[in-house]
């Protein structure tokens, strides 16, 4: 496989300064009349290059904090930066911005664009993207190099997700978020795309980042954290990185 | 209320701006129907009690001057029931206060008694007093326009006399109903009126005494058969004392144009309320399958809960129902109310004693039937395909849905195509059925629109056509009998006078076989410059050859052809028959007419004198005097200006035409937004995950509007060179409807209603846009994420 990825190596310093910081976080939702504490004073750092998985029930606030991580939210107090940039102040417009440059999302339902083939579902951030990886290759990295001309509905589910990571990865993104990337799909095709998030990151090096209340996930991690009712409940280090391939559950 | 009942309520008050936009459309068709029906009846039924009360002839004839003891003959004709006879004379008036010329035709009414035909319906003062020879009733519509009351005076010019007239009663007559000059398009009561004298007086004044010039008959029953043989009689009794050829009801005047009129509102009443209906279903059921289809889920477990297919098929198509109802219930008010309005604006022009508000109910039960009915099966096709699925697969995501490579790209553009103009062209090809009647839909305001503009361009055209091209007069003369060539060197001694040219038309009856038409032959001059006959392509058309000219229409009706030989009826003097070849046709604007080269006009009625009216040029600083010479000259029966025809038909434009083009608009904007928003609606419905998603990679607000707002912009667009062309058939088509032997409209098209209607769409798009680009700004894109569609 040719693929010019080799130009930015994973780079582990010693001391490496964190991409996200994230400082007494809290999220309130408001439901009507009631109020829902999703977060609640959150503090937690993420380094460059770094595969972490957020472990948790449902409701325990993984997706809120994936969300604002990603730019999609804003927290109802606290401070994140991403590098030098305050996420928790920034304005619509820069958080698109943000979004645009910086981030790749991989989501449960895929959210592909069933009118665009694979090649241009990656296509549509290639074209708005500074220092894109060519669509082409970009599949072919999620081991759907024959594929490219296919419709959404002509690929099975494990496929339009490993399009998704396609899209999510080919821009070069500094982050890569999933939410529960194999929460719709069977085992087997879960691993083959739990095996093309763990080949971005090693061969690009992109700081990783997946919520799932998959527990059996966590082993092919480097970094796992635990949340309950808003809180970080534990944070873990695995000393030993486990094969996606090799993960059951 | 039922649970289902209220989730029908919520659901629709959901999505309240697309069903208001729908019922708008519903309303706006329904609207049009019931007023031209409410007009169409009204008319219809006050006509036909009018003319049943006033007694209305069945055939009219003119005659030159026929003795009292004929009528007895003509009472003896088969099938003849009733016989009245008069003198009707065309003169001069003399208005005081009024310095331009003002003709009016004098119609006797009987010494003792009500005229057994064509009775006068008085509106105020009382009849005539047989025994005062200067009382007069006069029409209400010149009594309007001249501002005259009962006690007023005014003079009729006869025989160069002054002759003065009292008025004792302001009347109204079926004859008269659409009071129209001859020679004119329009009523023009400020320059025409109508006015009855006891029968003694009026014959005493006109050399008339022991005879009559006019006849109506009524007939026993309303055969055809009768009629024609009726006629045949009658034009044979007639024909040893001038008679000027009988016509039946159907072509006399005033009845002809009503009865033009009421066969338009008809046509016109259903066709264009039938394409709005037509828009409001497509509409309808467009929106409600997206309804059905977002409410997938729900329709299965209310399935799972035991409700069953039938319940569920009639909860989506009350959903239909409401929506054309809300329509049509706003559409019968606006209706109700514009054809009140309406009517009285025909009444300006139509004038009756009588009104009678007769809106047809069946008719309109049949449209909103029609419309339940249509929106019936729209909803019941819409949710077919969701309750025949078993409720444990509804309950699941739809599959996603299959998409292909569209025809264009194909073609060749997809590498030039960046993604989103992809998912453009692509989300239009995967529903073209749906794309296409959008474009239709949209076209079909933008057609509505050109035909509005189109209608007063043609006017325009017409207008410029008859005041700048056909006639260049100032003023026309017309005289009482033929004159000799020479007459008209008087008159162009007359100061003031520039130019002066002679005028000439013999009543004539024109046979091929057994077809035959009565029709004046117009006398061309050769060289003539103020009054000229033009063509189609408006080049003055002149005559080198002796033979007869006819009108395309005409030659048609007698089916000949250049070449043929006709045979020519005189009509007047001593009436000679000949053998006439056609040489040519011309397809004229105005009026049905056989033409003639005037010599051979002149050997053809073997007379010397064939003038009976002059056009003149004057010098308009001399004007009024001139005006006073002209009445004062004993031949002259009529004096018509051309500056005042010219603006009594704009004044008409601005009334009639100015209402119903804004009534025009109004519709054309309602349905050309009611399609583009509920497009814009849906598609933002079907694509919000999708634009949702793009928003979370990082596209910009702008970005993701521009694939929405692009899709619709492709449609507008599409829609817009349909739109002109259809507008372009239809306008073809209204023209076809209007027609008729008085004039054939051009159609006309100026590049600046194309413009405008082009921009009036636009317009509704932009408005469209806008609307719908607010909701784009408020779309949830972690919610969007989070759930599955």
């Amino acid at each position: 496989m040719n693929v010019p990825v080799t130009t930015r190596p994973p780079t582990v310093t010693a001391h490496p300064a964190p991409v996200f910081s994230m400082r007494g976080v809290t999220k309130v939702y408001v439901m009507g009349e009631v109020e829902v504490h999703a977060l609640r004073g959150v503090d937690l750092e993420l380094q460059e290059g770094e595969f972490t998985v957020l472990l948790g029930p449902s409701g325990s606030g993984k997706s809120t904090l994936l969300n604002i991580l990603g730019g999609l939210d804003r927290p109802t107090a606290g401070r994140v930066t991403y590098r030098d940039e305050d996420l928790s102040e920034a304005r619509e417009r820069a958080l698109t911005r943000y979004r645009r440059r910086h981030v790749g999302f991989v989501f449960q339902f895929y959210n592909l664009i069933p009118s665009l083939t694979a090649r241009e579902n990656v296509a549509l951030v290639t074209e708005i993207a500074g220092d894109p990886i060519a669509p082409e290759d970009a599949l072919a990295l999620v081991g759907l190099k024959y594929r490219l001309d296919h419709f959404p509905s002509q690929m099975s589910g494990g496929e339009q997700q490993r399009v998704a990571i396609a899209r999510a990865i080919a821009k070069r993104p500094d982050v890569l978020l999933c939410d529960e990337p194999t929460g719709a799909l069977d085992i087997s095709t879960g691993m083959a795309v739990l095996g093309a998030l763990e080949r971005v990151n090693s061969e690009l090096g992109t700081t990783t980042a997946v919520i799932t209340h998959n527990a059996a996930i966590s082993a092919m991690a480097d970094r796992v954290i635990s949340l309950a009712d808003g809180r970080i409940t534990s944070d873990v280090r695995n000393a030993t990185k486990q094969p996606a391939a090799t993960i059951e559950w | 209320m039922r649970a289902l009942d209220r989730k029908l309520l919520r659901d629709l008050w959901n999505v309240r701006s697309q069903v208001l936009a729908i019922a708008l459309v519903v309303s706006s068709g329904i609207t049009l129907l019931v007023m031209s029906q409410g007009v169409f009846g009204s008319l219809l039924t006050t006509r036909d009690a009018y003319y049943s009360r006033y007694a209305f002839a069945d055939v009219f004839a003119g005659a030159k001057r026929v003795p009292n003891w004929v009528e007895e003959r003509i009472a003896a004709i088969p099938g003849v029931e009733k016989v009245q006879t008069r003198v009707v004379v065309s003169v001069s008036l003399d208005v005081p206060g009024v310095s331009d010329p003002v003709n009016g035709r004098l119609v006797s009414l009987p010494d003792r008694g009500r005229p057994a035909l064509n009775d006068v319906a008085l509106r105020r003062g009382r009849f005539l007093d047989p025994d005062r020879a200067e009382e007069a009733l006069v029409g209400e519509r010149f009594a309007e326009a001249h501002g005259l009351d009962l006690g007023d005076r005014l003079f009729a010019v006869i025989n160069g006399r002054r002759q003065p007239l009292l008025i004792v009663g302001i009347a109204l007559s079926p004859e008269f109903v659409y009071g129209i000059g001859p020679g004119e398009l329009f009523p023009d009561p400020k320059h025409f009126g109508f006015l009855w004298m006891s029968r003694r007086h009026l014959a005493t004044a006109f050399e008339m005494e022991g005879g009559f010039n006019d006849v109506a008959l009524a007939l026993a029953d309303d055969s055809a058969s009768l009629e024609r043989a009726a006629i045949v009689e009658l034009d044979a009794i007639l024909d040893s004392y001038g008679g000027l050829g009988a016509i039946p009801r159907a072509d006399q005047t005033s009845n002809w144009y009503l009865q033009n009129e009421l066969s338009q509102l008809q046509s016109m009443g259903l066709l264009v309320p039938l394409i709005f209906l037509a828009v409001a279903t497509f509409l309808l059921n467009v929106v409600l399958r997206r309804t059905v289809a977002v409410q997938r889920e729900q329709i299965a477990a209310l399935k799972a809960l035991g409700y069953s297919n039938i319940r569920l098929g009639v909860h989506y198509v009350q959903w239909a129902v409401l929506v054309v109802a809300l329509g049509a219930l706003l559409g019968i008010g606006a209706g109700l109310l514009l054809a009140e309005g309406m009517l009285g604006v025909y009444m300006e022009y139509f004038r009756f004693p009588l009104l009678i508000y007769k809106v047809s109910a069946s008719s309109i039960l049949i449209a909103v039937g029609v419309s339940l009915a249509a929106a019936t099966v729209g909803a019941l096709g819409a949710v077919r395909s969701v309750v025949s699925l078993p409720p444990a697969e509804a309950m699941r995501p739809a599959p996603p849905e299959a998409f292909r490579v569209s025809l264009f790209e194909r073609l060749g553009a997809r590498r030039w195509l960046s993604q989103p103009a992809r998912m453009v062209l692509r989300n239009l090809s995967r529903r073209p059925m749906r794309a296409g009647l959008s474009i239709v839909g949209i076209a079909f305001a933008g057609a509505i629109m050109v035909v509005g503009w189109a209608m007063m361009d043609s006017m325009d055209e017409l207008l410029e056509v008859q005041f700048n091209i056909i006639q260049r007069q100032d003023l026309s003369v017309s005289f009482f009998e033929p004159v000799e060539r020479s007459a008209v060197h008087e008159l162009a001694a007359l100061p003031g006078v520039l130019q002066v040219e002679p005028t000439g038309a013999v009543a004539a009856r024109l046979r091929n076989g057994h077809l035959q038409e009565q029709t004046a032959i117009q006398a061309l001059a050769p060289g003539a410059r103020l009054r000229r006959v033009v063509d189609i392509d408006y080049r003055a058309i002149q005559l080198d050859r002796p033979g007869l000219v006819l009108s395309t229409l005409l030659a048609d009706k007698l089916q000949v052809e250049p070449g043929d030989m006709l045979v020519v009826e005189v009509m007047e003097a001593a009436r000679p028959v000949r053998d006439v070849v056609l040489t040519d046709t011309v397809d004229d604007l105005l009026g049905v007419t056989a033409y003639m080269e005037q010599q051979s006009l002149q050997r053809l009625v073997r007379r010397d004198e064939t003038v009976n009216g002059a056009m003149l040029k004057i010098d308009s600083l001399a004007e009024e005097g001139l005006y006073g010479l002209l009445k004062a000259m004993p031949a002259v029966a009529g004096v018509s200006l051309r500056r005042a025809a010219l603006e009594n038909i704009q004044t008409y434009m601005l009334d009639n035409m100015g209402m119903m083009m804004s009534v025009n608009l109004v519709f054309a904007v309602i349905i050309a937004f009611g399609v583009i928003y509920n497009t814009a609606r849906i598609s933002l419905s079907e694509t919000s995950r999708e634009l949702a998603s793009l928003r979370v990679i990082g596209f910009t607000r702008g970005e993701i509007s521009s694939i929405l707002l692009g899709e619709l912009g492709i449609l507008t667009l599409a829609s817009i060179p349909l739109g002109l062309f259809l507008g372009y058939g239809m306008i073809t088509g209204v023209m076809s409807v209007f027609e008729s032997e008085l004039f054939r409209l051009p159609v006309v098209i100026e590049p600046s209603t194309f413009l405008v209607s082009a921009a009036a769409v636009l317009g509704s798009m932009a408005i469209s846009a806008w609307t719908v680009r607010r909701k784009l700004h408020d779309l949830d894109l972690v919610a969007v994420l989070k759930t599955r569609e």
